[in-house]
């Protein structure tokens, strides 16, 4: 090597773009790598090969075991958006559209994200962590010895689970946080009743809401699922590696859903 | 059912673990591959079960089904002994239309029985100690009839009864069903017992071949300090080696 290279190669400029294409490089790696198992996934998903016992039992532990997390997520955050906007209302004379407003942000936004947020730091640390922990011991290896995909074996029930029950948890969510959000604004101010509430969210509610609502939590479910296994996939060198891919699998989670929140609401909304 | 390796070369981070070795594994022959630790014999054998991929050389093997055990059991963990072993009985289509879970269910215990552990079943990994996890693992390896069988220090941490019935075993397959055996092993006594050629590695190359007795004859610099572990000879051990 020159001696202007090795000049070159200590100063700060070429360092920093040598980080800064290394990042781009692994960025460009995990996007693809998402990418292409999705596609694998989907392969079996299509040709219907899994089992349903499988599916079954990661169902359980994704909607089961996450969700007083999630209703508690949920439910305080319809409680601190009524705090804020009910007394505002009430002064402003409009008292009759709380409801809505709650019913509105929940079932539109709120609801999901929330829900998105607490499963990606319950379950979809769980499902990374679980996976990079096969892969630095070996087992994912194990897997492919014998001859089982793990995609099939560990991505495919997963996603399914994710896609299949997130719906279900954005309801209870949504619907327990309007129910959190009407406590609080009665507890406000007196001028606001009960029936004056709920009939102000009945106005607020439209069928397209809700149905995009579920197709977007179906997204964010499959998402979340896929967007975890696939850094936990990832992982490398031990328990730090672990700890590692874990970590990038709560951030691109929460990034992805974000993004595909934004999709939605461009899409739908704009 | 033979393993034909030629020029393989292997780099990680652009050091040569392997450069340019071939060796050859013939039908029921058991290889022992020798060497110290990060010599790269685990490295040779995830190439040939196809888990990495080579940087050159080929590998050929005949059709069949290739088996591991590995060197750190690699149990899955969130199973227990009986669906570990059963594992692919279970996932692989092949195995599942042919056998019923009674069927199933015996062959393990047999599996069991063969690797002196029965009526564990029900336990999980982590309740196991070290050589017991080694010996279900090779239990696992085992259940479908294998063509094939990589042991990764199969008699590793286990006691010498223990390390006896596995070397019997790892005979008697490949006498039996003629499964055709590469080795990797430190012990002496594992060598001697079940392999009929031995390829000893050094720096990526190969620096012994011959069999078990010309091993402890000892008129190969390197095999004469790797069977007596003296600090002074060809090998020397560099921070770069591990
Ligand atoms: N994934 C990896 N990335 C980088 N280097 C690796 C990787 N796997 C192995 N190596 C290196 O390759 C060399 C050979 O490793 P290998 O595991 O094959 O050694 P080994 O002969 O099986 O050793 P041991 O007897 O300790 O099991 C080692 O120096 C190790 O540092
Ligand atoms: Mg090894």
């Amino acid at each position: 090597m020159s001696k202007f290279n090795i000049i070159f190669r200590e100063t700060a400029t070429y360092r920093f773009y040598k980080l800064f294409i290394k990042q781009m490089r692994e960025f460009l790696e995990t996007v693809g790598n998402i990418a292409l198992r999705l596609l694998e996934s989907l392969k079996y998903i299509f040709t219907l090969q899994f089992k349903l016992s499988e599916v079954i039992e990661q169902s359980k532990r994704f909607a089961i075991d996450s969700l007083p997390i999630t209703l508690t997520i949920v439910a305080m955050t319809a409680v601190i958006v009524s705090i804020q906007v009910a007394p505002e209302l009430v002064k402003q004379g409009g008292k009759d559209y709380i409801g809505l407003l709650v019913a509105l942000t929940m079932v539109r936004e709120i609801g999901t994200i929330m829900s998105g947020f607490a499963i990606i730091s319950m379950i979809g640390s769980a499902f990374a962590s679980e996976i990079a922990t096969m892969k630095v011991t070996d087992q994912i290896d194990a897997l492919r010895v014998l001859q089982v995909s793990p995609i099939k074996y560990l991505f495919v029930p997963r996603i399914l689970a994710g896609t299949i029950m997130m719906p279900f948890i954005v309801v209870i969510a949504s619907v327990v946080g309007i129910i959190f959000g009407g406590l609080t604004a009665q507890m406000t101010s007196h001028e606001v009743s009960g029936l004056c509430y709920y009939t102000s969210v009945w106005h607020g509610l439209y069928v397209r809401d809700i149905n995009i609502a579920l197709f977007k939590a179906s997204c964010f479910g499959g998402a979340i699922a896929l967007v975890s296994s696939s850094c936990g996939y990832e992982a490398k060198n031990g328990a730090k590696g672990v700890g590692l891919a874990t970590t990038k699998a709560v951030v691109w989670s929460f990034v992805t859903i974000v993004i595909i929140d934004y999709c939605f609401a461009l899409f739908f909304y704009f | 059912m033979t393993i034909k390796i030629n020029n393989l070369t292997k780099l990680y981070d652009d050091r040569k673990v392997l450069d340019d070795i071939s060796f050859e594994v013939k039908d029921g022959e058991v290889l022992a591959v020798i060497g110290f630790s990060g010599s790269g014999k685990s490295t040779i054998l995830k190439l040939i079960s196809g888990l990495i991929e080579a940087d050159g050389g080929e590998i050929k093997v005949d059709d069949g089904d290739i088996a591991m055990v590995f060197q750190y059991s690699a149990l899955f963990d969130s199973l227990n002994v009986f669906d570990n072993i059963s594992f692919a009985l279970h996932e692989r289509k092949e195995f599942r239309k042919k056998y019923t879970p009674e069927q199933i269910k015996f062959m393990v215990a047999k599996c069991l029985e063969i690797v002196g552990l029965p009526g564990i079943e029900e336990k999980f990994p982590h309740e196991l100690s070290g050589g017991m996890q080694k010996r279900v693992s090779l239990a696992r390896a085992i259940i479908t009839n294998p063509k094939y069988i990589l042991y990764d220090e199969p008699t590793a941490g286990l006691d010498p009864i223990a390390s006896t019935v596995i070397e019997n075993y790892i005979l008697r397959l490949s006498q039996d069903i003629h499964a055709t055996s590469v080795l990797v092993t430190h012990q002496m006594s594992t060598i001697k017992r079940c392999a009929n050629r031995v390829i000893m590695l050094y720096n990526g190359k190969i620096v012994f071949e011959g069999t078990p007795d010309d091993l402890i004859k000892q008129d190969n610099p390197y095999t004469r300090q790797f069977v007596t572990g003296a600090i002074d000879g060809p090998m020397k051990i560099t921070a770069s080696s591990f």
